[in-house]
């Protein structure tokens, strides 16, 4: 399976990983190029294990993986062209935080670490708070620092864990468009996360995993079609279910409607958004009314699964 | 490697550990000073037995290089910090030597120390004796670092696994079953000290000096090159 358009920088190849008799992650196969990937997935998929084969800190059971056509495992030499960021936060509260990305560029053998680790701050808009303890900064903080210092090297790519949690809306904002500005120098840039919408504003391509198995990938808005196109399942409680029921049948965006022992409609659809649009209306005019109005399966894992079953 | 040297010194040096650290370290002085001013003072025998052999070899100075070297990577793994070293582009080898040096030079002061000052009130000044004694606190605190670095990587219960091995294996064992003293670290430090100083330590079960230095030599050899198979194998959380 190919990302984006040109040469492979990050190849999976049939990798497996099992914990005793658990099998964290199975038979994944997938190229990674330069620009955005976002992997997607709910927690416990498998996303987080990996991310840690891809960034060399943990072992395949099974498969291989290369990064710039060579093992990441036991190749140190590898580091000083990849940054990651790992989705806990490993910082020394003792240290300012200054001091730290400082210490990584020294680690990652830059060579001006000054002019360095002031452009790495300066990327995340730290500089004020960078003379002050990491013990004292918000998660937020925290994590735009632990950036900087996978920043302060100049990766050309970059492996970030669930890097947008903790982060207020006004950091994600700057930290998105930071990413694409990243992207659009040419490197590669792999971000995971359990939600959607914040892969969704900045990855060209996505790599879904359920249960540890890679159940789609490519580009983003396809599969984000195919999401829109699934049955959804809406709970409605109004005073005459049966005569809401009759009517609503008739309605082209509906597929089906159950009537719950409880009186409750289970409404089957392929259109939320014309039901949405016509439920008032048809409500209205039947003299109906409709107390409650609630979608059943909107979680991550029922649109994982969705998509797993398609 | 100069920068995960002076990390691990600010991680091993928390105010609660110095502390416990020095007030451990006083103990042996303290019964030195007493054993110096008492008008029935204890036989050189008897001190070098109890004190040297006994508090200071035998339970203080493999507790206090416990707590301190089996934290050098077991607070890293922990906290999860030590992937900020392992993905960095510096071989296995230099992230586990500047750990097991910070870890020493934290050790080091209040230990043998701890030793040159303890051996120098009791034997009231004679330079041989002190140097004995010294010494063999400095290879002790090399040889029990260098076990408990390792300790540290392949195990969460360290703690747990130090305090049977210094009360077990170098406490009961060593002392009631012959074969062991080849492999304990307290009786290579003890074997040093007799080396140094024929007068000193002379018990009779001593290993020659030429086994206590090249076993001591194997012994910190072999835990070195473990921590960095270790650290080249595991995954690093």
């Amino acid at each position: 399976m190919t990302i984006n358009g040109s040469d492979a920088v990050i190849k999976v190849d049939h990798v497996s990983r099992w914990f005793g008799n658990v099998v964290s992650v199975s038979e994944v196969t997938f190229d990674i190029r330069p620009g955005i990937t976002g992997l997607l997935g709910p927690n416990g998929a498998g996303k987080t294990t990996l991310l840690r084969m891809i960034a060399g800190l943990a072992k395949v059971s099974d498969g291989s993986i290369t990064v710039f056509g060579e093992s990441v495992r036991n190749n140190s030499d590898l580091y000083r062209r990849i940054g990651v960021m790992s989705e806990h936060e490993t910082v020394y509260q003792f240290m300012k935080g200054r001091e730290f990305v400082k210490m990584m560029a020294r680690l990652k053998g830059v060579a001006d670490i000054d002019t360095a680790a002031d452009r790495a701050i300066g990327l995340v808009d730290l500089a004020d708070a960078s003379l002050r303890p990491m013990g004292t900064y918000s998660r937020g903080m925290r994590q735009r620092m632990r950036l900087a210092a996978t920043l302060v090297h100049e990766p050309e790519i970059l492996i970030l864990d669930e890097p947008l949690n903790g982060a207020d809306p006004r950091q994600r904002v700057h930290f998105q468009s930071l990413l694409k500005r990243l992207a659009a120098e040419g490197r590669t840039i792999v971000i995971s996360s359990h939600i959607l919408e914040e892969v969704e504003q900045i990855a060209e391509t996505v790599l879904l995993i359920v249960n540890g198995k890679l159940a789609a990938s490519g580009d983003f808005h396809a599969i984000r079609a195919a999401l829109d196109e699934r049955p959804y399942h809406v709970r409605l409680l109004s005073d005459s279910p049966r005569e809401l029921a009759s009517a609503l049948v008739k309605l082209e965006s509906v597929d089906a409607v159950n009537i719950d022992p409880d009186g409750a409609l289970v409404v089957l659809s392929r259109n939320v958004r014309d039901l949405q649009i016509e439920l008032p209306r048809l409500a209205k005019a039947s003299s109906i009314r409709v107390h409650r109005v609630e979608p059943l399966d909107d979680s991550l894992e029922s649109v994982f699964g969705y998509l797993v079953e398609r | 490697m100069g920068s995960v040297y002076r990390l691990t010194l600010r991680q091993l040096s928390g105010r609660w550990r110095l502390l416990i650290t020095i007030v451990l370290a006083s103990l042996p002085v303290v019964m030195g000073l007493i054993a110096t001013m008492v008008d029935d003072p204890p036989s050189t025998e008897d001190f070098e037995g109890i004190v040297i052999n006994g508090m200071l070899s035998g339970s203080i100075l493999p507790l206090v290089v416990l707590a301190i070297a089996s934290a050098a990577f077991a607070n890293e793994i922990e906290d999860r910090t030590l992937a900020n070293l392992t993905l960095s582009p510096i071989p296995r080898w230099q992230i586990v030597v500047p750990k097991l040096l910070g870890a020493m030079t934290v050790s080091v002061p209040f230990l043998v120390g701890s030793a040159f000052i303890t051996s120098q009130l009791f034997y009231d000044g004679d330079m041989t004796a002190v140097l004995a004694v010294s010494v063999g606190a400095f290879v002790a605190v090399a040889l029990y670092s260098s076990i408990f670095i390792w300790a540290g990587l392949m195990t969460t219960r360290a703690i747990g696994f130090g305090l049977l091995y210094v009360f077990l294996w170098e406490g009961l064992f060593s002392s009631f079953v012959g074969g062991v003293r080849f492999l304990s670290i307290r009786h290579y430090s003890i074997a040093l000290m007799h080396g140094i100083d024929e007068r000193r330590f002379g018990v009779g079960d001593n290993l020659s000096f030429a086994v206590a230095i090249g076993a001591s030599v194997a012994v910190f050899a072999l835990f070195l090159l473990l921590s960095i198979r270790r650290l080249r194998r595991m995954d690093v959380p």
